[in-house]
């Protein structure tokens, strides 16, 4: 059934905890408060660039956007170039920064009985960017009715509202659609509390655990749940985890659950289509979508649909289908690279660094070593008058850190044929002798 | 990165050693752990590392000095503001 209209909170009672944040519980009537208080607040333009990296003050104004109508806009990273193309895209915008909503909360539990806000289902909550191959960012629009509907796919797979009164801890930034999904929708949607915070190192992901009202959830990635796993430490009881962003290697998978003793799940999604599988990985390869959603393929190019989705949405991976609800994943499009979790296209990685004053020629090298290290982009360029700290330094105004190459090579000129491509052996072959040899 | 040999003299044991293990444990093939200038930033400018890179020191500082790093309230920048600082803050709280 589509509902017209969608309360900003579905499922908590009141004096149920909705979040964690600084040392104590945020209930429904205190994030309300909240909610209202910085809508009451913000100006009134059309778009808020949601820079917020406190998960709770990211929460509250993401709702306190919603509540005026406005959308918010996510950018696919924190450069500074990349905001500000955004600010020259979305004239009629402003910047949302932690200092200028923390500063502005009041007390939590002041005020009582604020209504639940009502938001119309097809207005556009967010837009979450992704860097395509063809230069500018790629608006993918997400709307409230879309991202509630997700919420409760995601729900019915996992039986998160079950846990309702216990706490989600999630390592995954709020502002990707994955962190936005898990830690601030399902909290909305599905009556789970939520950390408001982002733990970083084990250690703080334990403390984290350990401070929040069970049961516990932990929402990580592969990165994390490796030097997770890895650093000795035992671990709060924790009902399950899930992991996404990169495919999960079922070696760490086992070893995960043996430490944690608890499930590994895994989703499976990406900006564009947002969450659409699951599997736990230790049972295998096959992933099964959730309710609803279906799979099939046109020309080579796969496409998921239903669900959540208002049309068919295609994906950046090649799969085989078993049926239209279950596949294996094979590997991503040519174009595209994942590193340590984040995705980009090699095109547009490629385009920036030429772009850079001082770059004749450059390009981004991937060689997938299949370890479980991540594998980080090399790249080889052609800057005569620029040493490379200063092409780094041009490209991490572009480009996210984890994309800078390591190593990036200065070069004479690069290997192109006739036809101005760059064959691959004659790119292997350059990348040797660098190696090998003095810079 | 052009080889100069910096005087090892301006490092600390210790200091050298960490340089070591940041360099072994994030595998930079083209550092040399002396070539880290001890006051430079580790992350963003200087030598380039990102939050991947912190999670992996994090690891190998808790396997060879036998503690747990723990995010400060300075969001990390004081402990990982350079390898001075990061061997500074290993010496207050090794237990090996």
């Amino acid at each position: 059934m589509i509902h017209p209209v969608l309360p900003l909170l579905l499922a908590h009672a009141p004096g149920e905890q909705l979040a964690w944040w600084q040392g104590r519980s945020v209930d429904r009537e205190g994030f309300l408060a909240h909610v209202q208080q910085i809508a009451g607040e913000l100006p009134r333009r059309r778009h808020a660039i949601n820079l917020c990296e406190d998960r709770y003050l990211f929460m509250v104004s993401f709702a306190a956007v919603m509540v005026r109508t406005q959308t918010n806009l996510l950018p696919a990273n924190r450069t500074s170039k990349e905001i500000q193309a955004m600010m020259s895209d979305y004239p009629d915008s402003y910047c949302l920064w932690d200092d200028d909503i923390k500063d502005r909360l009041a007390e939590t539990g002041t005020g009582h009985g604020h209504p639940v806000p009502q938001l119309a289902a097809d207005q556009v909550a967010a837009i979450a960017f992704t860097s395509g191959s063809t230069g500018r960012a790629r608006p993918n629009p997400k709307r409230w009715g879309g991202l509630v509907t997700g919420a409760q796919l995601a729900n019915q797979r996992f039986g998160i509202a079950r846990h309702a009164g216990g706490t989600l801890v999630a390592t995954v930034p709020a502002q990707h659609m994955y962190g936005l999904e898990t830690s601030v929708l399902l909290p909305l949607v599905c009556g789970i509390g939520v950390y408001g915070a982002r733990p970083f190192f084990p250690e703080d992901i334990r403390a984290a655990l350990e401070v929040v009202p069970a049961p516990r959830i932990l929402i990580t990635t592969p990165a994390h749940l490796w030097v997770c796993v890895e650093a000795g430490i035992r671990w709060p009881e924790v009902v399950f985890i899930i992991s996404a962003t990169a495919p999960l290697g079922r070696p760490l998978a086992e070893r995960a659950e043996q430490v944690f003793g608890a499930p590994v799940l895994e989703i499976y999604g990406c900006t564009e289509a947002g969450s659409i599988a699951s599997r736990r990985t230790v049972d295998g390869d096959l992933w099964t979508t959730y309710d609803g959603v279906t799979v099939d393929e046109r020309e080579g190019i796969f496409y998921v649909c239903g669900g959540h989705l208002p049309e068919p949405v295609a994906l950046n991976d090649v799969l085989t289908l078993y049926n239209d609800r279950q596949f294996v994943l094979l590997g991503r499009q040519a174009d595209l690279v994942n590193i340590a979790g984040k995705r980009a296209s090699l095109a547009d990685l490629n385009r920036k660094l030429n772009e850079i004053l001082g770059v004749q020629d450059g390009v981004f090298i991937f060689l997938n070593n299949e370890s479980d290290r991540i594998n980080r982009l090399m790249a080889l360029v052609v800057a005569p008058k620029l040493s490379e700290r200063q092409v780094l330094a041009a490209l991490a105004e572009r480009i996210d850190p984890v994309f800078l190459p390591r190593p990036l090579y200065k070069v004479v000129s690069l290997p192109r044929n006739e036809t101005g491509k760059l064959p691959k052996e004659a790119v292997l072959a350059l990348l040797e002798r660098l190696k090998g040899g003095a810079s | 990165m052009t080889p100069e040999k910096v005087n090892t003299a301006e490092f600390s044991p210790l200091e050298l050693e960490v340089a070591r293990l940041i360099v072994e444990s994030l595998n930079l093939e083209d550092v040399r752990p002396d070539e880290i200038d001890p006051e430079v930033p580790l992350f963003g400018e200087g030598l380039g590392l990102d939050s991947i890179d912190a999670l992996e020191i994090a690891l190998a500082v808790s396997v060879k000095y036998g503690f747990q790093l723990r995010s400060d309230d300075s969001g990390n920048t004081r402990i990982f503001a350079s390898l001075r600082s990061l061997s500074r803050h290993i010496e207050e709280n090794r237990k090996r």
